[in-house]
């Protein structure tokens, strides 16, 4: 039997570590079947963390679910009795099984099913069959490129740009040397598969680095991870030399002339630095700032040689594509976006994880059908793709499908797959003002209209939060909105107007309620709520005044409570506290 | 090889290393940037050289963009100008200074102050004269009488009391007089255009010194014998010497000014006639009537009006006044009449105003030197009969006031209280309470209903398109010399624009102004205000000699010297500036927070960098890297709160060579040294 258990960032964050010091003590004590003990990477089902899947002698896989230290005995006990009804209790549930069931996972093939720090696993699981077939069966560097071509495999970052292009720009630019740069810089709030893929799945990180090197001629590659992923970097790190001791990196690589060798240059957290000439300036030890384009990275990159950059889910497609063909992946997927993407649920969502799904799939399956919908039955009111550079999209265009022109139609983006799911406790102003003072806060300030505008923008939507907004304020914002889009250097810049934008086209009432009526419909916003309690309802538990951190309410047992409006600094304790539902918020 | 595209129709080549700014440059189409610099790589922060191509749907940085073969670009279309102006606009909302000094900001014609101290202090008296002529050209004139709203606006009062601004401008004339080199209008040459004025008081001769100046020819007809208007028959001579003012005059006569006198329109010219004659006609007549007090008494023998008095005077008679005198009103005019009273020997004068001191208009100078000459103030106290017997004046009967709630003007409004009179005997009456136009012989089209002339507030133009009005006359009604210059300088602009075809408008400037407090100024050493020698009130009240000396040479160097230099010192150059009144921006459309932080020393007494107005360009860190080839600035902080600043600690500054590129490409006033080195843009 194998006990195995997920580790990556969630489901350690969640206790994992324990459970595994737990179960390595009692093994350690006494392993009468040979019990075999591992780890894998996130699974994705990162709202069931931490997971701890048995695979029993059969092979059969019993997934455990939402384990706690206390349950590593029972566990034990299961696997030593060879008996997993044992833990039935712990056992994931077919409703959430269908979470990863409807799912069609290339990218994350082998997240949550490999151990990341064995390179065996790896190549037990087709593991750098790709490049050795390349580099064996004599394919040319137009060959590779020609099935990216025909996968239609398109840039995971962001932008969306078409991955063959960009490789064959690379090959075709002069210069003695070249570079292959992988973007793990990942930074949009809420988007974290870039992460499970290093931290579960590392060789297919490098083996699709590899792929990309050998197209373009690229001889060096350079990793460059945000310095808070700390386990992601160890990982890799292991990968690199497992890799370069298999003779995977290095020298004529499978006895080919092909040489390729990589490092990780750990980025310092500046959220710019996800743009890729940013990127480079900070890979050169610069301050991390966008150059114009062109010249593109492809003729004048890295020390202005040519250099091809990609991010971490897109190289993690390569292998497959190789494997299975470009005609699979192209067979997945709309007219213009095919294959598969990764989203990162969260938000107010019943089931928040990574999700990866076919292109074509309609926003409502995968918050639904997948997502389970919106947690404690609230109704949806909008998702938030693509995070501060993408835009929100309302409750009337959930059927829209997933494709970069179909999402970009409703003013937000695919972007990097971040998929923040709001309910109608959510206030939109609230969250454009979020989005854009990340924005602004992560601006790097060398161009006027981003370093500038979205200071102003935010200046706007504070005061209108703060109910101190001024007619003509959503107009100034819409006519800032195109001067940045316009104006700014960057994508960051030229994205950041983008959830003010589509805030503004759907949900404009909810910001002239702030301005002209200075009401906030969701009942988010501090300055423009109170709280009171309805003494019909009110039972007099006490619940509520025990939670004041200011001591507002007063009230004597089983009698009604009251809150005083002048002491009350509108945290919303009160209202969390009371199981009755006697504390309104108007 | 060589590609060619259009911009804004002009056919331009450019060379493979070409971009579009420097082969639109190098072909004579502008554009503006702030942050390219050949020298330095490509950068592309400022956002301000977005040109549009027609095809590529987004706006592209002229700076960096390469021009491909048949680009159709455009500079000057609506989404290029608004990209632009917003970009200006976001850069101003956080740009803290003073573009100009307050001084020049606050004098209605925009005199230049604060840089003509400076050419005193440095004793370059003629450029001085030359600067304060770039205004108006009276230097010595104004220079006396002037009530100096620049020196109500100076921030030395701050520190302790503001720079004699006015003395020192009267200083400078006088010096280069005395010196035998006085000024000499420059004019272009001729348009063969003529001009009438009508008037020669400082409006008419103002507009006439800048017409010239323009290459018009220009004819003054005026009704008084001499020119000069107010300011030879309005203002005594021992404020103003008539000889100080023929000199002035003389020098606008030079430069080809026909000067005709003794004619009066209606009278000796006709209007329409004169329009005929003439491309264009200013009218420029003053306000010589003073209004009546509108109390019974007013026909009586004794009651007499003020600045008729003062234009007796100003012709050299010496009206016989009695014993005791009331002067009514409480501005200049009021000033000048009780204090010419006291040189005419009335025993007893007094100046009876309904407000309190700190209501009167007049300047308090004037106010403390008829006090000092005997003069008797009587506030809060109101005419309301003028009695006499055999129709000569014996005396008036003076209602009591007190103050009320403010009126529209702020001043708290006087209120009779009940009852409360008082009677005085008097022998004259002059009444300064105000003045009005007497607009004989102009169409009655142009008039207002109170007599005025109406005319537009910008152009200066009235009803017909080659008539225009300036001064007393129009509908802005009378104020002090100064105003009257300011608008005579614009009206000329807007005849010559109209002679030459253009727009006629003139053009409000915009400029970045700032709010000081005296906190600002603690550190700053004290040095009071230079006293003006002159005549004892003893010495004075009784003859009309002028009261001051001037300045001696020492004490306009020292009092020079006191100038703060509020106004920035890159003006002349600053491309910000330029820019944003080429783009007619409104940087209030995005007002906000605004840094307020200290200065840096760059380089400890030679280089210093402002963050407030930094428009983070990036050339002085990208100059000092990429040509001084030291890497000693650079950038700090992220997003609003990027910062140029040394890259090393303040002990470790000797790094710094002061080789100055970083101030020499500096497009604003952020990088100073001392000394200045001249400013330079390498666009190609």
């Amino acid at each position: 039997m194998r006990v195995v258990i997920g580790e990556g960032s969630c489901g350690i964050a969640a206790g994992a570590g324990g459970v595994h010091a737990k179960l390595e003590e009692l093994f350690a004590q006494s392993n009468p079947t040979d019990a075999e003990l591992g780890i894998t990477g996130c699974n994705g089902m990162c709202f069931l963390e931490p997971i701890v899947d048995v695979y029993d002698n059969k092979g059969e896989l019993h997934r455990l679910v939402k384990v706690q230290e206390k349950d590593a005995q029972a566990i034990y006990d299961a696997v030593v009795a060879n008996d997993l009804s044992l833990v039935d209790t712990l056992a994931i549930t077919a409703e959430d099984e269908a979470f990863l069931n409807k799912q069609t996972r290339v990218a994350l093939r082998d997240c949550g099913v490999i151990d990341p720090e064995s390179i065996d696993d790896y190549l037990a699981h087709e593991g750098y069959a790709a490049i050795t077939k390349i580099l064996t069966t004599g394919m040319s560097q137009e060959d590779v490129i020609q099935q990216i071509d025909i996968a239609g495999l398109r840039g995971r970052g962001g932008a969306g740009f078409s991955t063959a292009f960009k490789w064959r720009a690379a090959r075709d630019s002069k210069g003695d040397q070249k570079y292959l740069i992988c973007n793990a810089d990942e930074g949009d709030p809420g988007a974290f598969m870039d992460r499970a893929v290093i931290e579960g799945d590392p060789h297919s990180l490098i083996e699709g680095m590899l792929i990309g090197a050998y197209s373009i001629g690229a001889s060096e590659g350079i990793v460059y991870v945000r310095a808070e992923y700390p386990l992601a970097i160890v990982r890799l790190t292991k990968a690199i030399e497992d890799a370069t001791e298999r003779g995977y990196l290095g020298n004529n690589i499978c006895g080919s002339d092909f040489s390729f060798t990589l490092r990780i240059k750990a980025g310092a957290g500046a959220f710019v630095c996800g743009e890729e000439t940013a990127l480079i300036e900070s890979l050169e030890g610069k301050r991390g700032m966008p150059r114009l384009k062109p010249p593109f990275p492809a003729q004048a990159g890295y020390w202005l040689k040519p250099s091809n950059i990609n991010n971490v889910e897109t190289y993690a497609n390569v292998a497959w594509i190789i494997n299975n063909g470009g005609e699979a992946f192209a067979a997945m997927g709309t007219k213009d976006s095919k294959g598969t993407k990764v989203f990162a649920l969260s938000g107010k969502i019943a089931r928040g994880g990574l999700v990866e799904v076919p292109m074509g799939t309609t926003l409502r399956e995968v918050i639904y059908g997948i997502g389970g919908g919106i947690r404690d039955n609230k109704e949806f009111k909008a998702v938030q793709l693509g995070g501060p550079s993408g835009g929100c999209v309302p409750a009337s265009k959930l059927d829209t499908v997933i494709d970069y022109n179909e999402l970009a139609a409703t003013g937000a983006i695919m972007g990097s797959g971040g998929m923040v799911v709001m309910d109608e406790s959510t206030c939109m102003a609230s969250m454009a003002r979020f989005f854009l003072d990340f924005t602004a806060k992560e601006s790097c300030g060398k161009c006027v209209h981003c370093r500038m505008g979205t200071k102003r923008m935010l200046e706007i939507l504070d005061r209108i939060v703060a109910g101190e907004g001024q007619e003509g304020d959503v107009e100034k914002l819409e006519d800032l909105c195109y001067a940045i889009k316009d104006g700014a250097l960057c994508g960051l810049g030229q994205t950041a107007p983008n959830p003010v934008l589509t805030t503004i086209r759907y949900f404009r009432d909810e910001l002239e309620a702030h301005i002209a009526e200075h009401r906030c419909p969701a009942g988010e916003c501090q300055a423009l709520i109170s709280y009171s309690i309805n003494k019909d309802v009110c039972v007099g538990c006490t619940a509520c005044a025990r939670q004041c951190p200011v001591h507002a309410i007063s009230g004597s047992p089983k009698q009604p409570h009251e809150i005083d409006q002048t002491i009350c600094i509108k945290c919303g304790n009160c209202k969390t506290a009371c199981r009755f539902g006697a504390v309104v918020v108007a | 090889m060589a590609i060619t595209y259009t911009i804004d129709g002009v056919t331009v080549t450019a060379e493979p290393a070409d971009t579009i700014l420097t082969s639109a440059t190098r072909a004579g189409v502008k554009i503006p940037t702030l942050c390219f610099d050949k020298r330095t790589a490509i950068y592309g922060a400022c956002g301000v050289c977005l040109v549009e191509v027609e095809g590529v749907p987004k706006l592209l940085r002229a700076c960096s963009a390469k021009p491909q073969e048949g680009y159709v670009v455009h500079t000057d279309t609506e989404r290029v100008d608004r990209a632009r102006r917003t970009a200006l606009e976001l850069l101003l909302s956080d740009h803290t200074g003073d573009c100009r000094g307050p001084c020049k900001l606050n004098c209605p014609a925009m005199t230049d102050c604060q840089k003509y101290v400076n050419e005193i202090r440095e004793g370059k008296y003629k450029d001085a004269v030359s600067t304060i002529y770039e205004a108006f050209p009276f230097p010595a004139s104004i220079g006396r009488v002037c009530p100096h709203p620049c020196e109500d606006a100076c921030r030395r009062q701050m520190v302790e009391e503001p720079i004699s601004i006015a003395f020192l401008k009267a200083f400078a004339a006088d010096k280069v007089e005395a010196d035998g080199d006085p000024y000499v209008v420059q004019c272009e040459p001729n348009t063969g255009k003529h001009v009438a004025i009508v008037g020669g008081g400082p409006a008419g001769l103002t507009a006439a010194y800048f017409l010239r100046r323009y290459g018009h020819a220009v004819t003054i007809y005026d009704k008084q014998p001499k020119m000069g208007g107010m300011l030879r028959y309005g203002i005594p001579e021992y404020r103003l010497p008539k000889a100080v003012l023929d000199r002035e005059i003389a020098i606008i006569a030079n430069a080809g000014v026909e000067l005709v006198n003794d004619v009066q329109l209606g009278r000796d010219i006709d209007f329409e006639d004169l329009r005929k004659r003439h491309d264009a006609v200013l009218l420029a007549l003053g306000a010589w009537k003073s209004y009546n007090m509108r109390v019974p008494g007013e026909d009586l023998e004794g009651v007499i009006g003020g600045i008729e008095f003062l234009e007796h005077l100003g012709h050299g008679e010496r009206p016989t006044l009695g014993e005791k005198v009331a002067v009514c009103g409480g501005g200049n005019t009021a000033m000048d009449c009780c204090r010419t009273a006291v040189r005419l020997g009335a025993k007893e004068v007094y100046v009876v105003y309904r407000r309190t001191r700190a209501e009167m208009p007049a300047s308090d100078v004037e106010i403390e030197e008829a006090i000092e000459e005997g003069v008797t103030f009587k506030f809060l106290t109101n005419p309301i009969e003028f009695y006499g017997k055999d129709g000569r004046l014996e005396g008036m009967k003076l209602q009591i006031m007190e103050l009320g709630e403010p009126d529209a003007s702020g001043r708290r409004r006087p209120v009779p209280v009940e009852g409360a009179t008082e009677n005085i005997a008097i022998d004259n009456v002059l009444m300064a309470i105000g003045q009005g136009a007497n607009c004989e012989g102009v169409a009655e089209e142009l008039l207002t209903q109170r007599g005025t002339i109406a005319c537009d507030e910008l152009t200066f133009r009235t009803s017909m398109d080659d008539v225009f009005a300036a001064g007393d006359v129009t509908n802005r009604g009378a104020g002090i010399a100064i105003q009257a210059i300011a608008e005579a300088q614009k009206a000329a602009l807007c005849i010559n624009n109209y002679l030459e075809g253009d727009e006629v408008r003139a053009k409000i400037p915009y400029f970045v102004k700032q709010e000081k407090t005296p906190e600002d100024f603690e550190d700053e050493p004290k040095q009071n205000r230079e006293k003006m020698p002159g005549l004892t009130p003893e010495e004075r009240r009784n003859n009309f000699e002028p009261i001051y000396f001037g300045f001696t040479e020492e004490q306009a160097l020292r009092e020079a010297s006191r100038c703060l230099e509020c106004g920035c010192h890159d003006y002349f150059d600053c491309r910000l500036i330029k820019f944003a009144n080429a783009f007619d921006v409104d940087p209030e459309r995005f007002a906000g927070f605004m840094h307020k932080r200290e200065d840096v020393p760059v380089a400890s007494e030679v280089i210093v960098h402002d963050p407030d107005k930094c428009v983070l360009c990036g050339l002085c860190y990208r100059m000092c890297d990429q040509v001084a080839g030291k890497t000693y600035l650079g950038l700090y902080n992220r997003g609003f709160s990027t910062v140029v600043n040394p890259m090393v600690p303040e002990e470790a500054r000797t790094f710094c060579a002061s080789c100055l590129k970083c101030v020499e490409a500096c497009p604003t006033g952020a990088m100073k040294s001392v000394p200045a080195v001249e400013r330079k843009t390498c666009i190609v």
